[in-house]
């Protein structure tokens, strides 16, 4: 029984631009505002599971062709780094600091080191989301 | 259609160019006039001038918004009458649209209107089912529908 999935992935495939620009936007909010590195990773799994839903598995894997283990890895990894880079500096392990930097266009931005923390957070949060239920429906 | 959108972007950035002035305020007068220089020369550009595309959208807009009003009403007087006077059925409904997105808006379109509800399309994109709650009045649901939801898309994306 195969079943005329047209509107669904239609759907889908505009809704899930939306949701991906939204978890942007929380990801960047959080330094003043609710939002973060872990709402905006669970959005972005929440817009990659919307497609999986859509799609199936073989063609999510064709889109995003990276294994999500190594993704948690490498957000551990960031997250460890940005905490080592703070004794470099004397100060004790994951101090954060920040600063007003000149950019070329922005004019001047409040650029946090969290935000790198953050990121860390980020990839761990979609990597682990993704592995879980990319194991959980590949299992018959 | 994009083609006529990205000229007019180019024209709107010239006029910022021209005018020095980097706010947005002068980016909507150079689009303005980008607009009225393409509508003067809508005879050398390929295709349909597109601002009429997207007077086009505006009124499926509206179309949708009324259509909605309609719907929910019916339904209320449904609900509220003592005896149920209802009879479902199935009816397919060949379309003439081709591409994924104008089947989809007709769909979601047609299950907001009163009475129907498209629950399957063919596997060749050519028929759509409808569920509708009175199939005495299927024919003339086919004919309301073909009228106002098929010519407005088509006006659209034709």
């Amino acid at each position: 029984m195969k079943v005329n999935d047209l509107i669904l992935q239609t759907v889908t495939t505009l809704l899930s631009f939306i949701i991906i620009i939204f978890s942007v936007y929380l990801f960047f909010a959080g330094h003043y505002t609710p939002g973060g590195g872990f709402i905006g990773g669970l959005m972005t799994s929440a817009a990659l599971v919307l497609l999986l839903l859509a799609f199936d598995i073989k063609t999510i894997r064709k889109i995003f062709p990276f294994n999500f283990m190594t993704v948690a890895a490498a957000g551990l990894l960031i997250s460890i780094l940005t905490g080592v880079a703070a004794m470099f500096f004397d100060v004790p392990y994951l101090t954060h600091t920040f600063g007003y930097v000149e950019l070329p266009i922005l004019g001047e931005t409040a650029l946090a080191s969290t935000l790198i923390f953050d990121l860390g957070v980020y990839l761990v949060v979609v990597g682990i989301a993704m592995t879980i239920i990319q194991t959980i429906g590949e299992s018959e | 259609m994009a083609f006529q959108i990205l000229i007019n972007v180019v024209i709107a950035f010239s006029w910022m160019f021209l005018k020095n002035q980097w706010a947005f305020p002068d980016f909507i007068i150079g689009y303005f006039w980008g607009l009225v220089i393409l509508f003067l020369m809508r005879r050398f550009l390929p295709g349909r001038f597109y601002f009429e595309r997207v007077l086009a959208a505006g009124r499926l807009f509206f179309l949708f918004l009324r259509e909605l009003v309609l719907a929910n009403v019916q339904v209320i007087r449904d609900i509220l009458r003592p005896k149920l006077k209802i009879e479902p059925g199935i009816f397919a409904m060949p379309t003439e649209l081709k591409s994924e997105w104008e089947i989809t808006l007709l769909s979601l379109l047609i299950t907001l209107t009163p009475g129907t509800l498209v629950m399957d399309i063919s596997d060749d994109n050519k028929i759509l089912y409808i569920h509708a709650m009175n199939i005495p009045d299927a024919d003339q649901a086919v004919a309301e529908i073909k009228n106002t939801f098929e010519k407005a898309i088509m006006e659209v994306t034709r």
